[in-house]
């Protein structure tokens, strides 16, 4: 039998099957004209318990304007696929939790704030390149050290505390290495595997990356060979296992119980507050002087959302320092905004810590690592570096000449 | 002879085991504390056995909703897909019409296209059709795949045409023969289909990340993957949770069991 046959003789049902499909299509069509949803949505990734602080002040929120914003948490290995996604297809999120990298990629989508909080109240502001506020500064972070003080404690190894004289890198290692070996120890302490925790023994040692921006370099200095020489050394003496680079994960292997220190950040103060062993957090260790790196998230608003005057107006709520200081304390982080006396209960001594390396930190060090954070490409190079360092395979002059053509290159 | 037997049950054994192993591992490892899972000796049988993990990773997370989710998407769009790819399987097997054999040619050619490249486009599509963030837009979209209508065409091939040429004689229609003959005939390469079909939607992480934003629509992957922060990964709630997903998988696969071996078999298809 032909097909034309075949289709005549289901001629009628085929136009039941034809109708069908037309009001399948009318359907979806009526529903795209629905009335749009006056949800904000607000892109999130969480650490700790910053999302569950934030959801508490989304309902304050709620309560006080009638104004419903949606916290869509998004795992942050994916965050920013995620989100280019949405501005690509033309339905940005209103609000997003973003860091330095984001700001810098994701530039001419992200709305300006000026005049919608004072500026004036806060530190760690980012720009665009008109000079407009594009983001509320919501935290900042801080490189630190936290020690497991049961375990070096019942090996009787010392450990530094704030008020001391700042221990060198030396002094550090040759006591953290009276761990190796000993029953429990995996192995004396880690590193967290970013460059922000590798790059704070560059500044320790008086070394600044560039000597003129995305020109002039330091890092085939003498300095700059010794911190990566001391690196290189750190894994092959065993006061670092070559572990994190598998995986990745430093604060799993902390949890453990099983490592002397963890060179992190403050924001594990509250990711660590359900260990079950006693840890604290103490001055970082130096070369020449003293050094930590500073990093931080903040809130921007995008455009194309259709929700714009709304994302401002909660950004300016969450500006004021009652909003502002309850986000920094309940999780705990450390704040942004100038002046703020933010409880940090019982988190008041490794808060001070933090506060005292940011105090010691000189503005140069903090210049000169926001020259390659705001260019995308360089962070993965020098994650890429310190890796290569990691592996043993090789020497400083090698890495160090080779990150220097590598950084020109994504400046250029 | 029997000795053959014997070897062919000893290496499936061995085959079964290696397979098998990355589950098992994971499964036993989901019941250990932090400290033995990072332990730098290995174990693969938990020392000290603890519920801890699934007691911590249920707890961040409303995970009956997320696998309720996970569940009406899989079966919804495993219900649409084994229809629309059997009635395609059936017309680019059965029917006789221009550009038959280039329409098959373009549908197998988009199994070359990486979701990301097309990614910006399906999503405008839905964003136009008002699916974004809801359940249909996990739904719709995978219903009919370029594998599953190859899968169901060369299944569909081996019925002999005189089977439906005699239905048509004796006066059945298009979708009377589709229904009382194709269906009951294609039932392996149908059950194949449908455990294939599920399995994808219920493992799928990357299209729901793209196409859902209310946490109240996240699927069990969703959720799974936002154990993972900028810092670390909680990688003893993964385990918890991954092992607890993987339980719809085999109790469909054991319901289907049967009908896959069958319909694998037949289509050449494998996972």
């Amino acid at each position: 039998m032909k097909t034309q046959e075949f289709i005549k003789k289901g001629g009628f049902k085929m136009k039941k099957v034809l109708v069908l499909m037309i009001a399948l299509a009318l359907v979806f069509t009526l529903a795209a004209c629905k009335k749009e949803d006056k949800t904000l949505q607000m892109l999130w990734w969480s650490d700790g318990t910053e999302g569950d602080v934030m959801q508490t002040l989304l309902d304050e929120y709620k309560e006080e304007t009638g104004v419903t914003i949606e916290l869509n948490p998004i795992a942050y290995n994916d965050y920013e696929a995620k989100l280019a996604t949405m501005i690509s297809g033309g339905e940005a999120p209103a609000l997003a939790r973003v860091t330095e990298g984001h700001q810098t990629n994701f530039e001419e989508s992200i709305l300006s704030l000026e005049g919608v909080f004072d500026e004036a109240g806060f530190t760690n502001l980012a720009f665009n390149s008109d000079g407009d506020v594009m983001s509320l500064p919501m935290d900042i972070t801080a490189n630190g050290m936290f020690v497991n003080t049961d375990l070096l404690d019942a090996n009787d190894v010392d450990y530094p505390a704030l008020g001391d004289t700042v221990w060198t890198w030396d002094q550090f290692e040759t006591e953290m290495m009276k761990l190796d070996g000993q029953s429990g120890v995996a192995a004396p302490g880690i590193f967290d595997h970013q460059a922000h925790r590798f790059m704070a023994l560059m500044y320790q040692n008086g070394v600044t990356i560039w000597d003129t921006p995305y020109s002039s370099s330091n890092l085939k200095s003498a300095a700059a060979v010794e911190v990566i020489d001391m690196l290189i050394g750190f894994y092959e003496d065993g006061f670092l296992p070559r572990d994190t680079y598998v995986t990745k994960n430093s604060a799993s292997l902390f949890r453990t119980g099983q490592y002397g220190f963890h060179l992190s950040g403050n924001w594990n103060v509250s990711n660590y507050q359900d260990l079950d062993f006693n840890w604290a957090v103490v001055p970082m260790p130096q070369n020449s002087n003293r050094a930590t790196i500073l990093g931080g998230k903040s809130l921007s608003a995008f455009d194309g959302s259709g929700m714009e005057k709304e994302a401002k107006a909660f950004i300016a709520w969450m500006a004021e320092g009652e909003q502002h200081d309850q986000y920094t304390g309940g999780v705990p982080y450390l704040t942004p905004r100038l002046g703020a006396t933010v409880d940090y209960g019982v988190f008041d001594d490794q808060y001070a810590v933090f506060l005292d390396e940011i105090g010691n930190t000189d503005a140069k060090y903090v210049a000169d690592w926001k020259l390659e954070t705001s260019i995308p490409g360089m962070y993965p190079i020098i994650n890429q570096f310190v890796e290569d360092a990691a592996s043993g395979e090789y020497t400083a002059i090698a890495l160090l000449t080779q990150l220097e053509i590598d950084l020109k290159a994504a400046a250029e | 002879m029997k000795k053959v037997i014997v070897i062919q049950y000893i290496v499936a054994f061995i085959l079964v085991l290696l397979f098998l192993l990355p589950v098992i591992y994971i499964i036993l490892s989901s019941f250990k504390p932090l400290n033995e899972l990072f332990s730098s000796v290995p174990t693969f049988i938990p020392r000290q056995f603890t519920f801890d993990n699934y007691v911590k990773a249920i707890n961040r997370g409303d995970f009956l909703r997320y696998i309720f989710n996970s569940f009406i998407v899989a079966t919804t769009s495993t219900l649409i897909a084994v229809m629309i790819n059997t009635m395609a399987g059936y017309a680019l097997s059965k029917f006789k019409f221009k550009g038959k054999n280039v329409i098959m040619i373009l549908i197998l050619s988009t199994i070359m296209l990486p979701l990301s490249v097309i990614m910006v486009p399906i999503f405008s599509v839905l964003k136009f059709f008002g699916l974004y963030n809801s359940l249909w837009a996990l739904i719709i979209p995978p219903a009919a795949t370029p594998t599953g209508i190859f899968l169901m065409r060369q299944y569909l091939l081996t019925i002999p045409d005189e089977v439906i040429q005699s239905a048509r004689i004796d006066g059945a229609g298009e979708f009377r023969i589709f229904w009382s003959i194709i269906l009951p005939n294609a039932k392996p390469a149908i059950a194949t289909l449908a455990i294939f079909s599920f399995m994808w939607r219920w493992n799928d992480y990357v299209w729901p990340l793209i196409a859902i934003s209310s946490p109240q629509k996240y699927t069990i992957q969703l959720a799974i993957a936002n154990f993972t922060g900028q810092f670390g990964t909680d990688y003893s709630s993964i385990l918890a949770m991954s092992a607890i997903s993987m339980i719809p998988m085999l109790v469909v696969f054991v319901i289907f069991q049967k009908q896959f071996v069958q319909g694998t078999a037949q289509t050449g298809m494998k996972g």
